[in-house]
């Protein structure tokens, strides 16, 4: 294993890189400054946040994990509790501890009060799950949405069950998105070329390898699962902020597609792969979501029928994972120059030798 | 022409290198030993024969045909049936089941029974126990099960993968005794992996030595046994 | 008594749909390691497939309408059809791939499948009255039970038992069990690996339309998105069941549907929404407890 000064060097651009390209969304947000074109930058951001939260626990170690959804909705519900209004938590919410119903936050604290909690709820699942592995665990990652899916739409009094929640503070400005996403590029950056990212991606290449030469795959999985718990918490927290609104609808098979597919799309194994996913896809929809309230052309309205954004969408995906299913970056990392690529995140040659 | 004929074949798992343009032919009638040390490419040198992995540059061509890149469902209709390393029997099926399991591809319905009774008449403990589980057999009734499916295919060759795997002693020398007995008296071709060269030598044929994915010698087994190239070509010229 | 009775009705039809779910997706796993996570769309479409396309409120039956010996026979050729299509269009070029991409391949392919129905007839449930005198209750020996339960407990002991005998005394089925335990081997005996294929995605087809008839009778609607449910309990089935296991999947289909009857009776009443809560983590249990499945068949063991 490189010592860390040595792979710092190789890799620093890549985060930075990464930054350069949020940045640039952030300045188109402050050049048109239009309120729902900011809507739809912040959204990018938040979708960043999600989906390298995704990459940190299953790029690094490989499992796909079905779950991670149920730990955005931890967070967002955690800010939410936080940060409303007394009397609207007390009329609506009856069921929360005195004294986060007479107090109120600075949506802030919510966001890290989120961070955490989702955290440890990661943690303590991940205590659990992280012995399994394969489609086991993914199952099992599912169950775990699932737990706290039925729990959030039934616990009347704390989370007002299926209803939405209102009156969550909202922020409109962009820049704190803007700082999340960054943030969250640079810790995964950080594990990633931390001694256990390295070690979990060593046990994901080669499992028999990794243990045989002392690395713990069921402690490096977990420390993976925590954070990116965290970071999934504080997606869910910004989500929360950006609409001002939460069921725990949002928070199902439909979010978890669409994060997953955004890193399935960029290529699963690498952090640009996870940011570039985001970038791609997010101009997709968004172009789609244009072409379906319709556009006018020579005088003559048309517009696609509803539906046929996700129908898109999961044509795109397929494709992709047809003809390049390690993704469009290859699983491999943008680095600056581009010809130390092969430098890290070591993609494998292509066997020919096929298995059937 | 012969029966097989396999030119100049490459394969690769990933950077690996497991075959280096082998070639080797197999005639009618003829029993092959390929030999070699661990990683030689032997076993890949089946596999793709048998097609379930392809080669990334040569020729195979078996009973006439070219096969190779072609699905291992097909290369079986030609003849061509494998006795794969580590015998794979279908465990959660019963004895006849895995017996009958081959004799889908064959149209002679009469002679198809007619084997079935010839490869219980060898196997007589395999009757017994026709309705079992066939994961409840040993390793060495194991091998005389796969070696009876193949049997039960029809097939013009015969590949097997070490069938002396895991066995003992005994019960190596009872799998090549029924192998020579079914070579003589069925005419049967073979095509036989195995590590010991004197095993090869003692049950007879031709013999090919693998080493490193090439094909490093070639000869009659019991006069490359008996002379000094064999232990060189093994060990590697130069190398000791 | 009555109300054990009741218990072990409610406990059987339910585990019935899910031992039925699980059977389509354990089929489809067991040929080729694909985890098919657009089966619970298949049993919607296949349900659509009663209706005339539209997004109105109302429903406009369409298929629905043919006399039941034509309607169940074209409703099941639907879903085997649907899901050969896939096969064909999706999954043969997935091959060669590992089973997540595969698996994310599949959800996908739900996603396709459900919009598309969005497209066709919005998102909005819509009511069908199909077969209805079934689920007026009548009483058996004090227990009030639908027909339709006792119906969808019979239905799926023949099918069962039918697919046993398909897979047991036929020649197709000895391949499938052959493949579904190795398929290589399979093939290198002249197993041909499309043909299984296929035949397995149609027999897997027709149970998600089974599926999809006794679902839509029992609710009276119709909603894009009536199979997921059905179909994250039939994968839970699946792996509880010990991937690739048939006879796995369909006891931990009814081990489930009896968790969640009793736990529905035995719960307090304040726990009660969070039964389905208790139902997975009892599954997050069992599979901490036991990784390979309750009844891990011995291929999938050695395959680990």
């Amino acid at each position: 294993m490189a010592d860390r000064p040595s792979i710092l060097a190789r890799t620093w651009t890549t985060p930075v890189i990464l930054i350069v390209i949020l940045g640039v969304l952030q300045l188109a947000a402050l050049a048109v400054g239009s309120g729902p074109f900011n809507q739809t930058i912040i959204e990018i951001f938040i979708r960043v946040v999600l989906v390298v939260g995704l990459f940190v626990f299953i790029g690094n170690s490989g499992v796909i994990s079905f779950g991670h959804i149920g730990f955005t909705c931890l967070g967002a519900y955690m800010t939410a509790w936080l940060t409303m209004l007394p009397a609207i938590k007390k009329s609506k919410l009856k069921g929360l501890p005195d004294i986060i119903l007479d107090n109120k936050l600075a949506y802030g604290w919510g966001l890290l009060a989120a961070v955490i909690f989702a955290g440890l709820a990661a943690y303590a699942a991940g205590k659990v799950l992280m012995r399994l592995s394969g489609i086991a665990a993914s199952i099992a990652t599912f169950a775990v949405l699932a737990v706290i899916i039925q729990v959030y739409s039934n616990w009347d009094s704390v989370t007002g069950a299926q209803s939405s929640v209102v009156g969550i503070p909202i922020v409109r400005v962009v820049w704190p998105y803007f700082l999340c996403a960054i943030a969250v590029v640079l810790v995964a950056y950080a594990h990633q070329i931390s001694r256990s990212g390295l070690a979990l991606r060593a046990a994901r290449d080669e499992a028999t390898a990794a243990s045989a030469s002392g690395v713990n795959i069921p402690r490096e999985r977990l420390i993976a699962f925590t954070i990116s718990g965290g970071i999934m918490g504080l997606g869910g927290a910004l989500f929360a902020h950006s609409v001002g609104v939460v069921t725990p609808d949002t928070f199902y098979l439909g979010l978890t597609f669409i994060t997953l597919s955004m890193l399935v799309v960029g290529g699963m194994n690498s952090l640009s792969g996870a940011v570039l996913g985001v970038v791609i896809l997010s101009i997709i929809i968004q172009l789609l979501r244009w072409m379906e309230k319709g556009v006018d052309i020579g005088g003559a309205s048309f517009a696609l029928p509803l539906g046929v954004q996700e129908i898109a969408i999961g044509v795109v995906m397929i494709v992709i994972l047809m003809y390049r299913p390690s993704g469009l970056t290859k699983n491999r990392e943008l680095v600056w120059p581009s010809n130390k690529l092969s430098g890290w995140g070591k993609p494998k040659a292509p066997a020919d030798g096929k298995t059937v | 022409m012969s029966l097989l004929s396999v030119e100049n074949i490459s394969v690769r798992y990933g950077q690996l290198t497991a075959l280096r343009k082998a070639s080797i032919k197999v005639e009618e009638g003829e029993t092959l030993f390929v030999t070699g040390p661990n990683g030689a490419g032997k076993s890949t040198l089946l596999k793709a024969i048998a097609g379930v992995v392809s080669p990334r540059e040569g020729f195979i061509q078996f009973a006439g045909r070219p096969i190779a890149g072609k699905p291992p469902e097909d290369i079986a209709r030609l003849g061509f049936s494998m006795v794969p390393e580590g015998r794979e029997v279908f465990g959660g099926l019963t004895i006849e089941e895995n017996l009958r399991l081959g004799t889908g591809m064959r149209a002679d319905k009469d002679q198809t029974a007619k084997d079935l009774e010839q490869v219980y008449a060898v196997f007589p403990m395999l009757k017994d126990r026709k309705d079992q589980q066939a994961g409840v057999l040993s390793g060495g009734q194991q091998q005389m099960l796969v070696i009876g499916r193949a049997l039960m295919a029809g097939p013009r060759l015969i590949a097997i993968d070490e069938p002396s795997l895991g066995l003992a002693p005994k019960v190596i020398d009872d799998v090549y005794a029924t192998l020579i007995r079914l070579r003589d008296s069925r005419g049967l071709t073979l095509l036989i992996v195995e590590q010991s060269a004197t095993r090869a030598s003692l049950t007879g044929g031709r013999m090919v030595l693998m080493r490193s994915g090439e094909v490093a010698l070639e000869g009659d087994a019991r006069e490359l046994v008996r002379g000094e190239a064999l232990r060189q070509a093994y060990f590697g010229y130069g190398e000791h | 008594m009555t109300a054990l009775l009741q218990v072990l009705f409610d406990a059987l039809s339910l585990g019935s749909l899910y031992a039925l779910g699980a059977l389509g997706i354990a089929l489809i796993f067991g040929v080729m390691r694909l985890v098919n996570f657009a089966h619970g769309d298949y049993i919607a479409f296949c349900v659509f497939a009663m209706l005339w396309p539209s997004i109105d409120a109302a429903a406009i039956v369409f298929a629905g309408n043919l006399p039941t010996v034509i309607l169940v026979p074209f409703i099941l050729a639907v879903g085997a059809g649907l899901s050969v299509l896939s096969e064909i269009v999706v999954f043969r070029r997935f091959r060669n791939a590992n089973p997540a991409t595969m698996m994310i391949a599949s959800f996908a392919l739900g996603f396709v499948i459900k919009y598309f129905l969005l497209m066709l007839y919005s998102s909005r449930p819509k009511s069908i009255d199909l077969w209805s005198s079934l689920t007026r209750q009548i009483e058996i020996a004090g227990a009030r039970i639908p027909p339709l339960q006792a119906i969808t407990i019979g239905v799926t002991i023949v099918i069962l038992v039918t697919l046993t005998v398909f897979l047991k005394r036929t020649r197709f089925g000895l391949e499938m069990r052959a493949a579904a335990e190795n398929f290589t081997m399979a093939r290198m005996l002249g197993v041909r690996a499309n043909r299984v294929i296929m035949l397995a995605f149609a027999v897997s087809g027709m149970l998600a339309a089974a599926v999809g008839l006794i679902l839509v009778t029992q609710t009276g609607t119709v909603d894009i998105n009536m199979g997921a449910n059905l179909m994250l309990v039939a994968f839970v089935a699946t792996v509880i069941g010990g991937l690739g296991s048939l006879p796995g999947a369909v006891l931990a289909g009814y081990l489930i549907g009896a968790a969640t009857v009793i736990m529905q009776v035995v719960l307090p009443p304040d726990a009660r929404p969070f039964r389905d809560a208790f139902v997975y983590g009892a599954v997050i249990v069992m599979l901490i407890w036991r990784p390979n499945g309750l009844f891990a068949s011995k291929a999938a063991k050695q395959r680990v």
